[in-house]
């Protein structure tokens, strides 16, 4: 064999086997700059120790230049959806979208506090609304019979709401997921025919009418449409802080540590995951019983539908397109599916359809419903990535340019390529006489294709290089892997046992040869 | 039943008649363990050789003794004792230092505080998880912190400070950069904002901590452990302080262009180059404040490091105090274990010298772990003719070297896949055995101390080094043991660490001494003795390769300590940073010896050409051994070749090799009796040889690759034979002790022992030849 430099084997007339793709991006968005020199005077929410904005300052690693990244933008999206959502009524006179947006407002609030046992907890629970209807129905005959004040009816709502509370946390810590969702819908079944049959709970009239209300007599109907509106939009805005208060806390902590068929893990480090989901179910029933009495007041009274089956799939629904376990996800779930059901009110039947059919294209496309797509988007951006990568590159060969701007250590693109060449001649050198030669002797001065294998052998990284392992000295002797990581012991890499030192070093080198072939 | 791990150590390594050892020991698995005090006479169990060899010693302590689980404390800290409370203020406060963190994404790190970390109480300046300074506090249950706004990058001097007022709960940081020139990894050309100024209010108030004011470490305690430090801190600090008031912006300012701090509410001050003396730097750190609150180092903080301040001018701390005020820190420096020891043992009056052990074995017979804790026992009053001197200064600097694991290079030095025992999976696995001068702290950097107050697993019979697969200086030097034993000649045994406290007068009394397979870490005390010893009239047997290499010193107060540093050539694991190249112990340039003007060549003739860790090879005597004056040496030899066997590898001559050159030092009438030859391209020169590198410094193409073998006398009948080899003393046990190799050392011994001249000495005259 006539020799070659092994780094000069390529043929110059041939180019990269796939045309390099250029690489490099212009950012649209501006970033924040760090305040060097300047005092930043860091900001956080009362009474928390939270920050406003959650950021970090990083160097960009093209240009060195001292960034700041919002690592979470949500605060943001929320501080803007919620001054739209607080000036937006002042924008229309339209009496059917002030009064959707009053359901809005409501049935969002139900749905954050719902969030917290469903997302949180991960327990599906369906007595929700029969939970508020209860909340509803008691602040409502109080109010009709003994002409209770309004807003008596908001803590006669938690009291029946703490009531309903421990009646469904008891079986929730026994009961498994789908006899959980079985027993709770029993209840808001059993509550709307006990309501639709009873005579005091108004069977004949169809519900129970003419409680009293917050809402001003004195004012213009949109006026009295508006103050509805803003009534229930603080509902709402109570009903996240609870949110917040709830998941962004210890308790909301042991909750997603603990989720439906991993309770016996959360147990083993010592979560007790009992104790949280009757504090949560507690929690939320009695938030919930409260928003029954407000519904009681918003509408002058409670009707049967409360506890209806189409009311509670109507709200899965809302809950299952926001997407589950996110407060921005049960908000905007409840706007799309209350614009369309009382919006489009004109539709008819059709606009439930429709609702089906939004939830039916959430359910099969997305992951975790609409604030979910984002990450979705990202995971799918990832992997084909990895596919269009995978196709272009040979494997432990040349770093392709996109790769390249991945890699920090701007040398390692060259080792690679430079690895890449040495293995392509090494394997030229493996024959049955070199493997033959190194058995005879596997120490000591070799011929040259065996020094430069033995040398590229020798000089490779730590993690899994070959190291041989004594049982018994001078007698037994093994083959093992080193870990490259202090602290980490080598493994052993098969069964074999070897008699002497020199079998030993030469199923090293076989192993290598092996490694080196089909690398 | 769980697997029995025993790993012990003794707390002094040299001792005579009426001193007291203790034995310190670590048990896996099991609550007793048999103690026996043995006489170790060999220590390799290679089939060509008598394999291993013991004696047990009728002891008081050989009995059964009650054992357990022992922890140590790694990492490098500094404590500051404070009984009044003074670094505890009530009110407002200020901590401020000077750092160079190495690497400041390894983990949270404590830089100075009083944090405790079972407790989440006290506060602390530190760095966090993701690299940023952190100021931190807690009550008892909640934690609150004020994060820099840029990360620290590392290996970058910076000024960090926090304040803290108290009314408001108002945290201020403070972080500059005070990179100049030389200081620092990037110079200033590079486009990098370090700078970060936050302030904002806190909602937990510190309290009065009663963790202790802990510089690189916060305190933790466990049900088992009891109290440890943790969250240590990897890199450099530079003067500290805690101040009783908020200090603004402009007086940390002033501070950090390099002025002390105001007076005014001045509670410590931490002068870091303060009591720095021409003979090296101690281990306290002083606070020059009003309080007088000195720090002092656990696990050896090393110190006479480049400062913040550094200019590149000076090299030296004893040039350029001021400007060498940095404390380094390691998260994995370990100095003593600390352990309870088990029991402890007076070396009684009859006992005579040599290599002691304690064997420790326990568990089923025939199964048992064992484990052997060696110490040397010197006469109290010599009478023996021969001294054999343990390098143990040597051992040291391997003891519990990581090649193996760590070095993607150390395969292709030593041209062996590595030959792993339980042992080193073992010490792999803790870090509490701590690392060699051969290693790496987890950061990075090279380890300069190294002590014996800790297992060793390489320091023990039996064992082979993993790296090379063969018995390396303390189990390769116990062949030289067995050979005098064998031979039946009266010797006594000596250490380094003797020669380093006694000097001359260690070696005095004996008629000759030999030196073991691997004397390469040498004090300037005990270059001193050899070479004293050698002009009265003192005789020696150089069995190293590479031997009288690196300058080491240990501390006045600590003998198990010692330290180096590995400066810019000769064969060397790591590399010092620039201007850290004296050692703190002494003040003395560290380095090799070759560098300060002695080279080994003028002491014993020959000095380092290079080392293979695949095959050995014979001497072939040279013509020069025919002379009269030192053929005596051959007598009873047949033939050229000499050594054609051994342990190490198959021959007399290899592992590492020495090399006769006049112009570094060898006595002119020096005789190479025998060289080696045919050595394998794996024996390369070595790097303190090389100017330009260039190829064909191998074995087969390099003449200088190669070892003598030399004799040269001295004044007052005097002498000195190298073997200039390591793999010699494992050839003399060959075929049962009757070998060549064999035969020529005992006609050196033999010749060495007789009072007077020495033999051949009359022929010196010129040559007149007719022939």
């Amino acid at each position: 064999m006539s020799w070659r430099n092994p780094q000069l084997r390529r043929d110059p007339a041939k180019g990269p086997v796939h045309p390099h793709l250029p690489v490099g991006r212009r950012r649209w968005w501006p970033r924040l700059r760090a305040h060097g020199g300047n005092t930043w005077r860091r900001m956080r929410y009362p009474l928390t120790r939270r920050h406003v904005l959650w950021t970090r300052g990083e160097y960009n690693p093209r240009n060195l230049a001292a960034e700041v990244r919002i690592l979470d933008k949500r605060p943001l999206w929320w501080m803007a959806g919620l001054a739209f959502l607080a000036i937006a009524p002042l924008l229309t006179d339209d009496g059917t979208i002030l009064s959707a947006a009053s359901i809005f407002a409501i049935y969002a609030a139900i749905n954050l506090v719902w969030m917290l046992v469903i997302g949180t907890a991960g327990i599906t629970s369906l007595a929700t609304l029969a939970i508020v209807g209860a909340g509803a129905y008691g602040g409502a005959y109080l109010s009709i019979t003994y002409d209770w004040p309004w807003w008596s009816m908001l803590p006669v709502g938690g009291a029946i709401g703490l009531v309903f509370g421990v009646i469904v946390a008891l079986p929730a810590i026994r009961l498994e997921g789908f006899y959980y969702a079985l027993l709770t819908l029993g209840l808001a079944e059993l509550c709307r025919v006990y309501v639709v049959q009873s005579r005091v709970f108004g069977s004949a009239t169809g519900g129970m009418y003419g409680a009293a209300t917050h809402i001003p007599d004195d004012l213009s109907d949109t006026g009295q449409l508006r103050f509805a509106y803003y009534a229930a939009f603080a509902l709402m805005l109570c009903a996240l802080a609870l949110y917040r208060w709830v998941d962004g806390q210890r308790l909301g902590r042991l909750l997603r540590a603990a989720p439906e068929k991993n309770e016996a893990f959360a147990e083993a480090v010592g979560i007790d995951y009992r104790r949280a989901r009757i504090q949560v179910f507690i929690i939320s029933s009695v938030a919930l019983g409260v928003i029954g009495g407000f519904y009681a007041s918003h509408f002058k009274g409670a009707s049967p539908s409360l506890f209806s089956m189409d009311s509670l799939l109507l709200m899965l629904a809302m809950i299952v397109i926001g997407g589950i376990g996110k407060a921005e996800g049960a908000v905007v779930g409840t706007l799309i599916v209350v614009a369309i059901d009382k919006v489009f009110i004109d539709l008819g039947a059709l606009r439930l359809i429709l609702i089906g059919a939004v939830m039916l294209v959430s359910v099969l496309t997305t992951r975790a419903g609409l604030f979910g797509i984002q990450a979705q988007f990202r995971a799918w951006r990832e992997k084909k990535k990895s596919e269009r990568r995978a196709r272009r590159q040979e494997k432990g060969g040349e770093v392709v340019p996109e790769e390249a701007t991945e890699i920090a250590d701007k040398q390692a693109i060259y080792h690679r390529r430079f690895d890449k060449q040495m293995r392509d001649f090494l394997k030229t050198l493996v024959t049955d006489e070199v493997v033959e030669e190194h058995r005879l002797k596997p120490l000591g001065q070799h011929s040259e294709a065996l020094s430069r294998l033995t040398n590229y052998f020798r000089r490779g990284p730590m993690a899994d290089k070959y190291a041989v392992f004594t049982i018994v000295p001078m007698r037994e002797y093994r083959v093992v892997a080193l870990s490259g990581q202090r602290g980490v012991p080598p493994r052993l890499v098969n069964d074999r046992t070897y008699h002497s030192l020199g079998d030993a070093y030469h199923a090293v080198f076989l192993l290598r040869i092996n490694d080196l072939l089909e690398s | 039943m769980a697997k029995i791990k025993l790993f012990g150590y003794c707390d002094r390594m040299s001792v005579k008649a009426g001193d007291t050892l203790r034995f310190m020991l670590s048990a896996d698995g099991t609550d007793t363990a048999q103690f026996q005090l043995v006489r170790l006479i060999h220590g390799d169990q290679h089939p060509d050789g008598p394999g291993f060899m013991e004696v047990e010693v009728d002891a008081p302590l050989n009995r059964q003794w009650p054992v357990r689980k022992q922890y140590a404390q790694i990492g490098s800290y500094l404590e500051v004792p404070d009984p009044d409370g003074r670094l505890a203020p009530e009110g407002d406060f200020t901590v401020h230092a000077f750092i160079w963190p190495a690497t400041p994404k390894s983990g949270r790190q404590v830089i100075a505080g009083r944090w405790s970390v079972t407790d989440v109480a006290g506060w602390a300046l530190g760095i966090d998880t993701n690299g940023f300074l952190e100021f931190w506090m807690g009550d008892g249950t909640r934690v609150d912190a004020v994060r820099s706004e840029m990360p620290l990058l590392a290996q970058s001097w910076y000024f960090v400070a926090a304040s803290f007022h108290a009314a408001s709960g108002r945290v201020t940081l403070y972080q500059e950069s005070v990179l100049n020139r030389y200081n620092s990894l990037l110079s200033k050309i590079v486009p990098l904002e370090y700078r970060s100024h936050v302030t904002e209010s806190v909602r937990v108030r510190p309290g009065r901590p009663t963790a202790p004011f802990l510089v690189a470490g916060a305190t933790e305690h466990n049900a088992r452990r009891g109290r440890f430090v943790s969250q240590l801190y990897n890199g450099k600090v530079d003067r500290f302080g805690v101040q009783g008031r908020c200090l603004s912006r402009a007086e940390l300012d002033a501070i950090r262009d390099g002025g002390e701090p105001p007076a005014d509410g001045l509670i410590a001050r931490w002068d870091t180059t303060a009591g720095y003396t021409d003979r090296g730097i101690g281990n306290t750190v002083v606070d020059t404040g009003p309080h007088g609150l000195h720090a002092e180092g656990v696990n050896r903080p090393v110190r006479a490091q480049t400062g913040w301040n550094w200019t590149g001018r000076e090299d030296c701390f004893r040039l350029a105090p001021a400007q060498y005020g940095g404390v380094e820190f390691h998260d994995d420096a370990i100095e003593d274990c600390c352990w309870e020891p088990v029991c402890d043992y007076t070396i009684p009056d009859a006992l005579k010298s040599g290599c002691y052990a304690v064997r420790i074995r326990a568990g089923e017979p025939g199964r048992e772990a064992e484990d052997h804790i060696p110490f040397f026992v010197r006469a109290a009053r010599p009478s023996a003719p021969i001294a054999l001197l343990m390098p143990t200064a040597s051992y040291l600097a391997y003891a519990n070297e990581h090649l193996a694991f760590d070095a993607p290079i150390a395969q292709a030095i030593v041209s062996h896949t590595p030959v792993l025992s339980e042992s080193d999976v073992e010490m792999y696995r803790n870090r509490e055995f701590g690392l060699s001068t051969y290693d790496h702290h987890a950061d990075g950097a090279g380890v300069c101390y190294t002590s014996y107050r800790r297992p060793i697993v390489n320091m023990r019979p039996k064992y082979r080094l993993a790296a090379m697969g063969f018995p390396w200086q303390f189990p390769a030097d116990l062949s030289i043991v067995a050979w005098l034993e064998h031979l039946g000649y009266d010797y006594e045994i000596l250490t380094d660490e003797d020669l380093h406290r006694d000097g001359v007068a260690a070696l005095a009394p004996y008629r000759m001494v030999i030196n073991g397979t691997h004397a390469e870490y040498y004090s300037e005390p005990m270059l001193d003795a050899t070479e004293d010893y050698l002009a009265q009239g003192g005789r020696l047997l150089y069995l190293s390769g590479n031997g009288y290499y690196w300058v080491i010193g240990f501390p006045e107060d600590k003998p198990w300590l010692m330290e180096v540093r590995k400066l810019d050539s000769g064969s060397r694991a790591w590399q010092a940073r620039p201007g850290e190249h004296y050692l703190q112990t002494t003040g003395e340039k560290s380095g090799l010896w070759r560098h300060r003007g002695r080279a080994p060549q003028k002491l014993v003739g020959t000095g380092f050409a290079s080392e293979g860790m695949d095959e050995s090879q014979p001497f072939r005597r040279m013509p020069d051994s025919h002379h009269k004056a030192v053929s005596w040496i051959f007598e009873g030899v047949e033939g050229d070749i000499i050594g054609d066997f051994g342990l190490a590898l198959g021959g007399a001559a290899g592992v590492e090799i020495d090399r006769y050159d006049l112009s570094l030092g060898t006595p002119p009438h020096t005789r190479i009796l025998a060289s080696s030859e045919g050595h394998s391209d794996n024996y390369p020169k070595v790097s303190e040889e090389i100017l330009y590198n260039f190829p064909g410094m191998g074995g087969t193409q390099d003449f200088q690759i190669r070892a003598d073998m030399t004799y040269f006398t001295t004044q007052s009948h005097g002498a000195v034979f190298s073997a200039s080899s390591i793999a010699w003393a494992s050839a003399l046990p060959c075929k049962g002790f009757d070998n060549n190799v064999s035969r020529v050392m005992k006609n050196v011994v033999d010749a060495f022992l007789k009072p007077g001249p020495l033999p051949g000495s009359e022929f010196i005259a010129e040559e007149k030849h007719w022939r």
